[in-house]
């Protein structure tokens, strides 16, 4: 049996906000799905997106660029980049709860996915490429 | 997410349901806040029907932490597999004030062994 290349790409944009954290997990479930990950490597991807997703809206700024996420299915992987538009910035604004915690985002996204890159937009703002491997016999 | 709050052995049980994340986890920090304040030296959260966890509310947890460490200890009954890992992850498993427990009954005796000393 032979396996194509079936490469789906598909994506949401998000206003930047918390709130739209819950949307965004909902839509990677559903290509997790679709990608045949198992629960365990889904909740790894819900996880790594909305850290990526939380930081994203943080450096939209307000009123804020919408932010997008874009998943594809390549080579093997689930591929999921989260870009926004706005200009990185230092968490200042944080309340005091946020700004005690800083900083586990990226080691959660580092220590779930099989690959994490972090790329400047040249126009501004930030994508952040996450992949997890797909299990075999991989849809792509 | 929703909280309720009930006691086991004289002690606070915070009841949380559905998903803690960067957007709702303020809400609990608040909730955990407010039994803060009252001096209490252990908090209990049963997150048995909480299917999902990110650094939202890990954040929460070291948090609580942090300001019971002195004085007790934080419970957790009943995390599935993906939010232990989670604590695994990020070091809160191998913190002796952070206790994880299977089931009511398992923290219940240990507030039972914390009120005897």
């Amino acid at each position: 049996m032979t396996h194509s290349h079936i490469a789906f790409s598909r994506s949401i944009t998000v206003q930047p906000d918390t709130s739209q954290l819950y949307e965004v997990r909902r839509f990677v479930e559903s290509v997790a799905a679709d990608a045949t990950l198992d629960s365990e490597r889904t909740f790894d991807l819900m996880v790594a997106v909305s850290e990526a997703c939380a930081n994203a809206v943080e450096h939209s700024g307000s009123p804020g660029l919408p932010v997008k996420v874009k998943a594809a299915c390549r080579g093997g992987r689930l591929v999921i980049q989260i870009c926004d538009y706005g200009g990185f910035r230092l968490p200042s604004t944080a309340n005091g709860f946020q700004r005690d915690h800083r900083g586990l985002g990226l080691p959660l996204m580092v220590a779930l996915m099989d690959e994490v890159r972090i790329a400047k937009l040249s126009g501004g703002g930030t994508k952040v490429t996450l992949s997890v491997k797909l299990p075999a016999p991989a849809l792509c | 997410m929703e909280l309720s709050t009930s006691q086991l052995a004289g002690i606070p049980v915070i009841r949380i349901r559905g998903e803690i994340d960067h957007g709702n986890a303020s809400t609990l920090s608040t909730a955990i806040d407010d039994l803060l304040n009252t001096e209490q030296h252990v908090i209990i959260l049963d997150v048995t029907q909480v299917d999902y966890m990110d650094s939202g509310g890990i954040s929460v947890l070291l948090s609580a932490l942090r300001r019971l460490r002195e004085r007790g200890w934080l419970g957790i009954i009943n995390p599935n597999a993906n939010v232990q890992r989670l604590f695994q992850i990020v070091g809160l498993a191998l913190d002796s004030s952070f206790r994880v427990f299977d089931d009511n009954a398992a923290a219940e005796q240990a507030l039972r062994e914390t009120a005897r000393t």
